[in-house]
């Protein structure tokens, strides 16, 4: 194992751990509750990566599968009693049901139509339950009582880490291969024996059950809200700008994405009033004008530019002479 | 590799679902709210334990007294939020222009220092500004900010908080029926809406004359829900007949059906609560299809100024239950329409005064507790019994207000004072003329 690995396999192991007893560490309601969000934009915007970056399909309903956990999850908890994982489960699995109805069809479409066509879904969705359950779900005053933030947080932290691994584990398999292998070019994959439809539809369900997990987490999380907040197109833009700020098609990037996005967005917010959004959209303009790969190509570049003067330090300390002799030339 | 991948998310679905079921070893819920006001407490030490109460030397009183809000000034909610804010401003101005709130503890007037946040008509970000505000700045008192949604979000944090929580531009009933004990408001709900119109109408019209048949449209909505419910409900009480009640979903484009549902049936009034774009579909859409029922109570959309810029004769008549008006006769209306002219050129907005009277039954309860203890301020305020801009103000068990509900109209473009008698800057207008002869 390289040195530069190693060091790496350290940092993560590290994070993890500060993470892990971060609600110790920070007896700050105020730092917890921005760490869950984070936390949620981290799976929510890496399970879009599943389909939008790695495979290439941009979905613009991906609020629907993450409403969709929420109205389950919330449903059988506080209304039918159910315990908490299972009803998380099945948020899940009633998004992945929903993704595997929609999928068939919608995959007919490609490229802008896809997009358009699951952006309509998702708002179609999105009027049904407002119509349906018009009324606030509010947590009980007895479950006010006893409300924590802690427990939340490590709900969400285990759902960031999974869906994050999950996302790690797959695109590193033959299936991940297959999947990018249809968002570069969709008919050579055909070619070389990839089925394009098999792989995004795997590739929607696992997105699709992360979100509704996600959702799920939102509702056990949350005081009080309509049943239709969930299901806003803005779940799905916000976490396609994370996963677009961070770069997409990568792993690490809809966490740089997310953790930028809200702790940028909320220390604006705290202190600009209502300007906060003006200099937030502009940031985020620049971003991607100027870095069209997101903030992991930032990186990239300043591990280029620093690589480039390592070589060009090299070079002068090896041949003195030889660098000196071409000043005196450019002096020339 | 399939099967490595199930086993790990199945592993890690169980380890993280575990970990959301165990009590945190930490928590900073655990932290009780009143200790950043410690020093509060001194006054509560029996007089037997010290030789005079007198000589208890008085804690060091604060800079200020920290109090916060969220509200929505961008978003959905950002033309209320506008309105909602100055009320704040203005209050807290003009209290700590006389010195600040005198808190007994310490002896002496102490300045209210308020932290406004924007929340973008966002929940979630309306909770995490709260948290905020409970965590870093340590208020004493939360001030709400507009719409149902919103408070039912911030109120439930104050309630976990234990933080008291004032807040008003919502009327929804059912929010205080959660039980929460933190939670009050100052402002007119669904039940006095329901009641009041049928009070008025048979107090103001002479008997043969009322418009007894009754339209509502109802938006399928929590609030559309529950108020069109206590119309219909009330109707027989007061001798109305609903002969139209007709549901339709928020944002529909076409009300044509209903409109003419209600034409057909002879109703004489319409009872509604539509958000500004339904409102002004509705009202246009009666005037094309020709029905003008001879009351209409449309509350929530007509309260933007843009109603009458928009639709100029047709929009007059119209009632409203907005809450407050700046023409009330209460003390205190003058100076803040004063401070709001100089500022904005105007009278104050129908929901400042209600959010001023907000800061001035915090600052009165915090004198009557003598403290900053939050539970202490959270008791005083249910004791409240004071005139506030918007009139005398106590409040019932479940936190919502004994106000005034006032009765407006549109009369020439401009909103009148109607109703109660005492208050009214005009008379009401009725029966309202054919929107093709006006």
């Amino acid at each position: 194992m390289s040195g530069k690995r190693l060091v790496v396999i350290a940092l993560v192991i590290a994070g993890l751990a500060l993470l892990t007893v971060l609600p110790v560490l920070v007896q700050s309601d105020s730092i917890i509750n921005l760490a869950i969000l984070a936390l949620l934009y981290i799976a929510l915007a890496s399970s879009w990566n599943v389909l939008g970056g790695y495979t290439g399909q941009t979905n613009l309903g991906h609020a629907a599968f993450f409403g969709l956990g929420s109205l389950t999850t919330r449903l059988l908890w506080l209304s039918v009693g159910w315990p908490l994982p299972l009803s998380l489960l099945a948020g899940g699995v009633v998004a992945v049901v929903f993704a595997l109805l929609v999928g068939a069809p919608a995959f007919k479409l490609r490229g802008v139509y896809f997009a358009i066509g699951t952006l309509a879904l998702a708002q179609v969705l999105n009027m049904t339950v407002g119509n349906m359950f018009p009324m606030i779900t509010s947590l009980p005053a007895e479950y006010l009582a006893t409300y924590q933030l802690a427990p939340r947080y490590y709900l969400f932290l285990g759902l960031a880490l999974l869906t994050v691994g999950t996302a790690y584990v797959l695109v590193h398999s033959r299936l991940g291969l297959g999947m990018m292998a249809v968002r570069e070019e969709e008919e050579a994959a055909e070619s070389l024996g990839v089925s394009a439809f098999r792989h995004k539809l795997l590739a929607l369900s696992v997105s699709a059950f992360f979100a509704g997990l996600t959702g799920g987490a939102f509702a056990f999380y949350h005081v009080g809200y309509y049943p239709q907040f969930p299901f806003g197109p803005v779940w799905t833009f916000d976490s396609m700008m994370m996963a677009y700020i961070g770069g997409t098609g990568t792993i690490i990037g809809p966490i740089i994405g997310a953790v930028f996005f809200v702790v940028a967005k909320e220390l604006l917010a705290l202190n600009l009033l209502e300007l906060h959004l003006t200099v937030f959209g502009t940031l985020f303009i620049l971003v991607v004008l100027f870095l069209p790969g997101g903030l992991v190509e930032a990186w990239g570049r300043i591990r280029r530019v620093l690589a480039r003067r390592a070589r060009a330090r090299e070079v002068r300390l090896a041949s003195p002479e030889q660098a000196s002799g071409h000043q005196t030339v450019v002096g020339l | 590799m399939r099967a490595r991948i199930s086993i790990g998310i199945v592993i890690a679905i169980v380890l993280s679902m575990l970990a959301a079921q165990c009590p945190p070893p930490a928590t900073p819920t655990e932290i009780p709210p009143t200790k950043a006001v410690e020093p509060t407490k001194a006054p509560e030490v029996k007089p037997t334990e010290v030789p005079k109460a007198t000589e208890v030397p008085k804690p060091p009183a604060p800079e200020a007294i920290d109090i916060g809000a969220s509200i929505p000034l961008t978003g959905k909610y950002g033309a209320l939020g506008a309105m909602v804010k100055p009320g704040y401003e203005f209050a807290v101005t003009h209290i700590n222009a006389a010195g600040g709130v005198y808190v007994k503890a310490f002896d002496k007037k102490i300045p209210l220092r308020l932290t406004i946040y924007d929340d973008e008509s966002d929940p979630t970000k309306a909770v995490s500004k709260l948290e905020t505000l409970y965590s870093d700045k340590k208020v004493v008192a939360y001030l709400g900010g507009a719409g149902s949604d919103m408070h039912a979000a911030t109120a439930a944090i104050a309630e976990k908080n234990k933080v008291p929580y004032l807040g008003i531009a919502f009327a929804l009933y059912q929010i205080h029926q959660k039980g929460y004990k933190y939670l009050f408001s100052p402002f007119p709900k669904s039940p006095a809406q329901a009641r009041d119109v049928y009070e008025i109408l048979n107090a103001e019209i002479p008997e043969g004359q009322r418009p007894k048949k009754v339209a509502i449209f109802q938006e399928k909505t929590d609030w559309g829900i529950e108020l069109g419910g206590l119309w219909k409900e009330n109707a027989p009480k007061y001798g109305y007949e609903v002969v139209v009640y007709e549901e339709y979903a928020p944002r529909s484009a076409d009300f044509s059906d209903i409109i003419l549902k209600a034409k057909a049936a002879g109703a004489e009034a319409l009872f509604a609560v539509p958000s500004p774009p339904d409102g002004l579909a509705i009202q246009k859409q009666m005037a094309e299809l020709g029905w003008t029922p001879k009351f209409t109570l449309m509350i929530r959309a007509p309260e933007n100024v843009s109603w009458g810029e928009t639709l100029g004769k047709t929009g007059d008549y119209v009632t409203i239950f907005p809450g407050w008006h700046n023409a009330e006769k209460f003390p205190g209306v003058d100076k803040l329409n004063a401070a709001y002219q100089a500022e904005f050129g105007r009278p104050a907005d129908l929901l400042t005064g209600p959010a001023y009277a907000c800061v001035q039954i915090l600052a009165d309860a915090i004198t009557r507790a003598g403290t900053l203890d939050r539970d202490a301020i959270r008791d005083a305020i249910a004791a409240t019994n004071m005139t506030t801009v918007v009139g005398p103000v106590t409040f019932n068990a479940d936190g919502t207000g004994k106000v005034l509900n006032p009765l407006i109209q549109w009369q020439n473009g401009k909103l009148e004072l109607v109703w109660p008698k005492d208050q009214a800057s005009a008379k009401l207008l009725y029966p309202a003329p054919p929107f093709d002869k006006r």
